[in-house]
């Protein structure tokens, strides 16, 4: 190793932000996995197997990517919009004709949550045709169906929020479906949209559930779906012989 | 604390220097005839993968938001309806759905039932061979592609047939609503599904060999109806070839 770069590795202040050194030896790599906060998800050593881009294809990796763009890009774009009925349409209008790299933005975000959901589909077709789903992992396939769910979720909500003409009967489309259901349907469609019609209670939950419900949720219930990917002994081709 | 009986299988012998500490059941925790070990540092292979895939998606991404725009139209209007109004694509199937029959059964009584049954196939399919391989077995890859071309062709057929000849319409009057848009779909798509099961029975299929139809049946007609959803139902909810709707209406505007 450079001389330089063990003064640097062997600084009070490197030491400080990381609890390992230069990760060129075995004990290093694998202090690297257990002692940083992004990669400590990921077990230290893994099989070749696992590792496989046919067996995978990084479905569910690039969900979390894609995951954290919409989270970013989302988070900006809450930046220019207002959830009212008078103002919404207006800051999308202004975002993409006013704001540098407006259009932009909303594009990667609108893209995103089709590409998103796409991905979650990829994912699940991918985990039951490699039979990965079955025991001790048929929990974790529970969770899945649940984050699937919300990806629905946090995608249907979002589709409400630039209140045009698109988003408007999109969502009256959408939500008629729920007061289908009988005894409990008109009341679940009342509840989801604060109102007997779509208007600004509706526009409101959807924001509340777009920007903070689901996301957390989908946050949350990402955390139990890899931690039990890990638990669960990591990759089911793993044990295949 | 309880007392430890006396009796013990393997008592403890002051003339031996070993004695029997633990019994541990299950496999050797040692590698002894495991085959070589096929394991890698995750550190920097994994971090490396993950950083290309992390270029790659943003990339695509990039792309696609400099292709297109994100669609915009004019302000909200709830007194002027679109033709046609269109659910998000990911919900066309199940609008494509709700043309087919009564929307207690479309809308809600066969989603509920997709997803308790996609929730359930671990539990009813709890056999550990066979997992971490694509479709498991060379019957199993078979299968599969027997059950997608079977629905690709089985599907298609039940929309044009009942868009050809709705029970609905055609028994208006002469049997009650419950028979005709209830009964008669449900029958009719649950025979659908049921038919590759049925055949397979005399292969004597393995519960893996029976989730693969089953999903598959389940993922393909969820494909087909969102795709006659989304690409090829045009103004009035009718039936249209994509590059051939009226009205200069195009599917890609409802993304």
């Amino acid at each position: 190793m450079p001389t330089w770069i063990e003064s640097i590795t062997r600084s009070r202040l490197w030491r400080s932000f990381f609890r390992h050194g230069w990760p060129d030896n075995p004990l290093d790599r694998s202090l690297v996995m257990t002692s940083n906060i992004f990669f400590h998800l990921h077990p230290v050593k893994m099989n070749r197997k696992s590792l496989r881009v046919t067996y995978s294809f990084g479905l569910g990796v690039m969900v979390v990517i894609v995951f954290g763009i919409l989270s970013l890009t989302g988070l900006l774009l809450m930046f220019y919009y207002t959830p009212a009925i008078e103002h919404a349409y207006s800051n999308v209008v202004r975002l993409q004709t006013q704001v540098p790299f407006g259009q932009l933005l909303r594009n990667l975000h609108r893209w995103g949550a089709h590409l998103m959901v796409i991905l979650v589909v990829l994912h699940m077709a991918r985990v039951f045709y490699t039979g990965a789903y079955k025991p001790p992992r048929e929990f974790n396939w529970v969770v899945g169906v649940v984050l699937l769910l919300l990806t629905l979720g946090a995608s249907f909500t979002g589709y409400l929020l630039p209140w045009d003409q698109l988003a408007y009967w999109a969502i009256t489309v959408g939500t008629s479906v729920a007061g289908y259901a009988p005894l409990v349907g008109s009341q679940a469609r009342l509840f989801l949209l604060g109102g007997p019609e779509i208007g600004q209670e509706a526009l409101t939950r959807f924001y509340a559930l777009h920007v903070m419900l689901i996301p957390a949720a989908i946050v949350l219930v990402t955390s139990l779906h890899l931690w039990r990917v890990r638990k669960d002994g990591g990759l089911a081709a793993n044990d295949a012989d | 604390m309880a007392q430890v009986p006396n009796k013990v299988a393997f008592p403890k012998d002051g003339a031996k220097t070993y004695s029997l500490v633990e019994l541990v059941k299950g496999a050797p925790t040692v590698m002894v005839e495991k085959g070589p070990d096929n394991t890698v540092f995750s550190f920097p292979v994994v971090a490396l993968l993950e950083l290309l895939l992390v270029l790659g998606v943003s990339a695509l991404l990039l792309l696609m938001s400099l292709a297109r725009n994100a669609p915009l139209e004019e302000f909200a209007n709830p007194t002027l309806t679109t033709d046609p109004a269109k659910a998000p694509w990911y919900f066309m199937g199940l609008q494509e759905m709700l043309e087919h029959g009564h929307p207690t059964l479309m809308a809600v009584v066969l989603p509920t039932v997709m997803v308790l049954f996609v929730m359930a196939i671990p539990y009813l399919d709890n056999d550990r061979r066979g997992s971490g391989r694509w479709f498991t077995s060379p019957r199993g890859r078979k299968l599969t592609w027997n059950t997608t071309l079977y629905a690709l062709l089985a599907m298609p057929a039940f929309i044009l047939l009942d868009n050809a000849f709705p029970p609905r319409e055609l028994l208006r009057g002469m049997a009650p609503d419950f028979i005709a848009q209830f009964a008669i779909p449900a029958v009719v798509m649950g025979l659908i599904v049921a038919a590759p099961v049925l055949a397979l029975r005399r292969q004597r299929p393995t519960m893996r060999e029976v989730m693969l139809v089953l999903f598959t049946m389940l993922f393909v007609s969820a494909i087909v109806f969102t795709v006659t959803g989304f690409f090829f139902r045009g103004p009035g909810f009718r039936l249209y070839w994509p590059w051939d709707m009226p009205g200069g209406y195009s599917p890609f505007d409802n993304l």
